[in-house]
């Protein structure tokens, strides 16, 4: 039963990516890899929220991922890397974290009472809070694989160099 | 036909802001513009110095051997996503690297590209309702409440591109998307209409969301393009804005 909704839910989740993929008008080629990635991520960070892991490190975790992936993407489908990251990576952008901010701060201009304003204020900046820092999980994540490398170009990592890169330094590897 | 060396850097000069600006329009990072205006200059034997802002590219040229300067501002024009060109131009400029382009060729893939297709109006407004009923289901949504965000998704993101077709400001496009598609939803929690149609209401306008603008915004700010990082951030926040003034609107007519 568990295995059937993790199931139904990478579904949903790839169909969000490729909604958003068509929306950013992807190459059609690029397609089923981000209906792959965007749901192999979002289920890593589904999987990770359950394990109890707070929701900026699981979105991390989702974009690590994708990070990766996208670079493999690359290389595989001949496009930059965020091609594929970006619209895989957005149904984890905390849009709701966000919009909840800003309603919070609209509510705060119309607010009088000082306990209500308090409370309000509290869940405002909770909120902004952490869509912030999820989204900064999220670019990091993405970001990743090309911090790492220290590379201009996805297109010179070579999945088995990438090691010897890492821990080469910067001159020997160019 | 040979060009002197003025006209060729005169040409490679509008080439390179016409990819740089495009590459800005079309929601590339900084990080990204620079490295591919970079790579087709080198290609042809140039050097580049390059200051990239939202709104304008300033580019110099410069050949070591003969000695040339060129400078050249070039404005971008309205910003809307599109990744084919994005992708496109990339593949460009290895191409470039690779075989040995003339500016002739570079000028023909360019105008190819900003004529390439989009994906059929239909399609778009369907997988992108079916992103939003997705979204909806992911939050815990049934089979009803799916329907209604579909619906307030199509709908929404229909008056949004009939809005950007009329150029009007791009936020009160995406306040006027975020409104309809809040009436849309609204009208089921004042109804009480399924189970929980407060997942409906809370998803319906999350393919608004400005991800690119709040990634880009990120990513530029890692890489040490913090201007750039900032306009982006606050283009972002606005549009955040503009869609909690849209459900704004909705909880105070239906008073929710």
């Amino acid at each position: 039963m568990e295995w059937i909704h993790l199931f139904e839910t990478w579904i949903w989740l790839g169909f969000a990516a490729t909604g958003f993929a068509v929306l950013f008008n992807v190459p059609p080629r690029t397609l089923w890899v981000i209906f792959i990635m965007g749901a192999l991520g979002g289920t890593l960070k589904l999987i990770c929220l359950k394990l109890g892991i707070n929701i900026i490190l699981s979105s991390f975790m989702g974009a690590l991922l994708i990070g990766f992936l996208s670079v493999a993407a690359a290389h595989l489908r001949h496009s930059p890397p965020f091609i594929f990251a970006i619209p895989a990576v957005i149904p984890m952008v905390p849009g709701a974290f966000t919009y909840r901010m800003m309603l919070g701060i609209i509510r705060l201009t119309g607010e009088n009472d000082h306990t209500l304003f308090l409370q309000l204020l509290q869940e405002t900046v909770d909120n902004g809070l952490k869509a912030f820092f999820v989204l900064t999980a999220l670019s990091l994540g993405v970001s990743g694989p090309m911090l790492l490398s220290r590379n201009k170009s996805t297109k010179e990592i070579r999945p088995s160099k990438f090691l010897t890169k890492l821990f080469g330094s910067k001159k020997a590897s160019d | 036909m040979v060009l002197s060396e003025k006209d060729k850097i005169n040409e490679l000069c509008q080439i390179l802001l016409e990819v740089g600006a495009l590459l800005m329009e079309t929601g590339a990072n900084t990080f990204r513009i620079r490295v591919t205006v970079t790579r087709i200059a080198s290609t042809f034997g140039y050097r580049t110095e390059l200051l990239i802002t939202h709104h304008a590219l300033m580019l110099t040229l410069y050949n070591e051997e003969s000695d040339q300067f060129f400078s050249r501002l070039k404005q971008t024009s309205s910003h809307r996503v599109n990744f084919k060109i994005v992708s496109g131009l990339s593949r460009m400029s290895w191409h470039i690297a690779e075989e040995n382009w003339s500016f002739e060729m570079v000028r023909k893939e360019i105008d190819r590209l900003k004529a390439v297709s989009h994906y059929p109006r239909i399609v778009t407004l369907l997988m992108v309702a079916l992103a939003g009923a997705s979204f909806c289901r992911l939050f815990g949504g049934e089979a009803i409440e799916m329907i209604v965000a579909f619906v307030a998704t199509f709908v929404g993101l229909f008056v949004r591109q009939e809005a950007v077709k009329r150029d009007f400001n791009p936020y009160l496009c995406i306040f006027s998307a975020a409104f309809v598609s809040s009436i849309i939803s609204g009208a089921t929690v004042y109804l009480h209409i399924g189970n929980n149609p407060e997942y409906a209401f809370a998803t319906s306008v999350l393919y608004l969301i400005p991800g690119i603008p709040l990634i880009n915004s990120l990513l530029d700010l890692l890489d040490g393009n913090i201007i750039n990082g900032v306009v982006r951030g606050i283009n972002g926040l606005t549009i955040a804005l503009s869609i909690a003034l849209g459900l704004l609107g909705a909880i105070l007519i239906y008073n929710i």
